[in-house]
């Protein structure tokens, strides 16, 4: 009963066909019949009431509206891409991969273009590039197998995780922040004092029986070492500050510039051999591979520190709050409160 | 928002579902899709042929109408009637409508 492409072909049958094209098979010719004879009784009450033919037709059309939604409703298709039940599992699953994937493998290109020597424009496009290509493979894939389960019925059929009180955010302890505190000031201590002693305390003395220091002299000669203790101590002022300050989106960007700043200036005295002295290498009798070793070390340890801070700041913006930076809170605030959104 | 558009929105929410009860009192007297719409709305459901006719043929598929092609005039037409257990449904959703009405009356009464 398909309309053949002649000078006859009305607005009705291209109406019709149009709405018949992406229903099954078995339902078109029923449909078809009752949905001509239903645009044809409309039209000839239109026109009983002393409407224009034409112009009947066309109201009628108008009236029933786009063809595919017509059609949609037919089949009992779904005209959104992820429903109501489905839409806080996606976006939860969406932002969980976001800041577990995304910052782990920016970290680990930049992570691989330090290794090879490359300029900090280069460390951070990579990084950048892959943490944006990353970033849309996730979303559309998983998007992808989302809109596939709200098209599946027969995948929609396991009862949907019940949701218990047991996975309401806790506050923090007075312990929690007293152990907070207490860790950063013997971090502090032991920092400032490792790189204080350091020109005078040594295991290893050179002919004149005077120390060996094992950090670079040359920390000492451009002053770098002072920059290095501010930052230590800026570090331990931020994280008491977060104990007793109220997040606000400035300390927040301080706060992280902080911590991003740090780990930049660590990357780079580790990657120029600028820490370790040459001389405390040579006379502890140390291979070259464990200078290298040692600046690896620090490397990635600056590296996690980048993708914690980063993590860290989304996740206070997110919850408008400090969030403990433990990963696993990190992450589950992220998550429910995108989720929110 | 303007205070009808506020009235209309809640208004919409309060008579969605009403339109199936409305479809199943109805067609215990056979009718065709047109007739019906008219019908509907005639008696103040307001409800889009592009959600009628497909609503009509879920009904059927749920088994609370039966349908038979009238080709006795010169249009065909598709006649929908309620079935037995479309007649029980309506009978159990028109107690529920009951229900809630005795309901709001006691509401207004205590108010």
């Amino acid at each position: 009963m398909t309309a053949t492409p002649t000078a006859n072909v009305t607005l009705t049958d291209r109406y019709v066909n149009s709405t018949l094209r992406s229903l099954p098979a078995h339902q078109r010719a029923d449909i078809e019949r009752e949905l001509r004879a239903s645009i044809a009784d409309a039209v000839d009450g239109r026109v009983e009431a002393g409407g224009d033919p034409a112009e009947a037709e066309r109201a009628v059309l108008v009236e029933l509206g786009d063809p595919a939604r017509l059609a949609a409703r037919y089949a009992d298709r779904p005209l959104h891409l992820i429903g109501p039940t489905l839409y806080l599992d996606y976006i939860r699953l969406v932002t969980a991969l976001l800041v577990t994937v995304v910052p782990a493998v920016a970290g680990a290109v930049g992570f691989a273009r330090i290794l090879q020597d490359q300029t900090v424009g280069q460390v951070i496009t990579g990084a950048m590039g892959t943490a944006a290509t990353t970033g849309i493979h996730i979303v559309f894939w998983t998007t992808l197998l989302f809109a596939v389960i709200e098209r599946t019925p027969s995948l929609r059929t396991g009862p949907a995780r019940q949701w218990t009180p047991d996975s309401l955010p806790q506050p923090p302890t007075r312990k929690a922040r007293r152990g907070t505190i207490i860790g950063a000031t013997v971090a502090l201590v032991l920092v400032t004092a490792f790189v204080l002693f350091s020109p005078v305390v040594s295991t290893e003395t050179d002919a004149d029986g005077d120390p060996i220091a094992i950090l670079s002299p040359w920390l000492w000669d451009s002053g770098m070492v002072y920059v290095v203790l501010g930052l230590v101590a800026g570090g331990f002022g931020i994280t008491v500050a977060k104990q007793y300050v109220r997040w606000s989106p400035s300390l927040a960007l301080v706060g992280a510039a902080f911590g991003i700043g740090s780990a930049t200036l660590l990357i780079w005295l580790a990657a120029d051999d600028k820490l370790i002295n040459p001389a405390f290498a040579a006379a502890a009798g140390w291979p070259a591979e464990v200078t290298e070793w040692i600046g690896i070390g620090l490397i990635v340890v600056a590296v996690l520190t980048v993708v914690q801070t980063v993590v860290e700041t989304v996740a206070g913006f997110v919850a408008r709050s400090w969030v403990t930076p433990d990963w696993h809170n990190m992450i589950h605030t992220i998550v429910d409160g995108v989720a929110r959104r | 928002m303007a205070d009808d558009e506020l009235y209309a929105l809640h208004q919409q929410e309060l008579r969605r579902g009403t339109a199936v009860l409305a479809c199943l009192l109805i067609l215990q007297r056979p009718n065709y899709g047109y007739a019906l719409l008219d019908q509907l709305g005639r008696s103040g459901f307001d409800i889009d042929a592009n959600t009628l006719y497909p609503l009509l043929r879920r009904l059927e598929k749920q088994g609370l109408l039966t349908s038979d092609w009238n080709t006795e005039e010169s249009r065909p037409r598709k006649f929908y009637r309620t079935s037995d257990q479309g007649v029980a449904l309506a009978d159990a959703l028109s107690h529920d409508w009951d229900d809630l009405d005795s309901a709001i009356r006691a509401l207004r009464e205590e108010s």
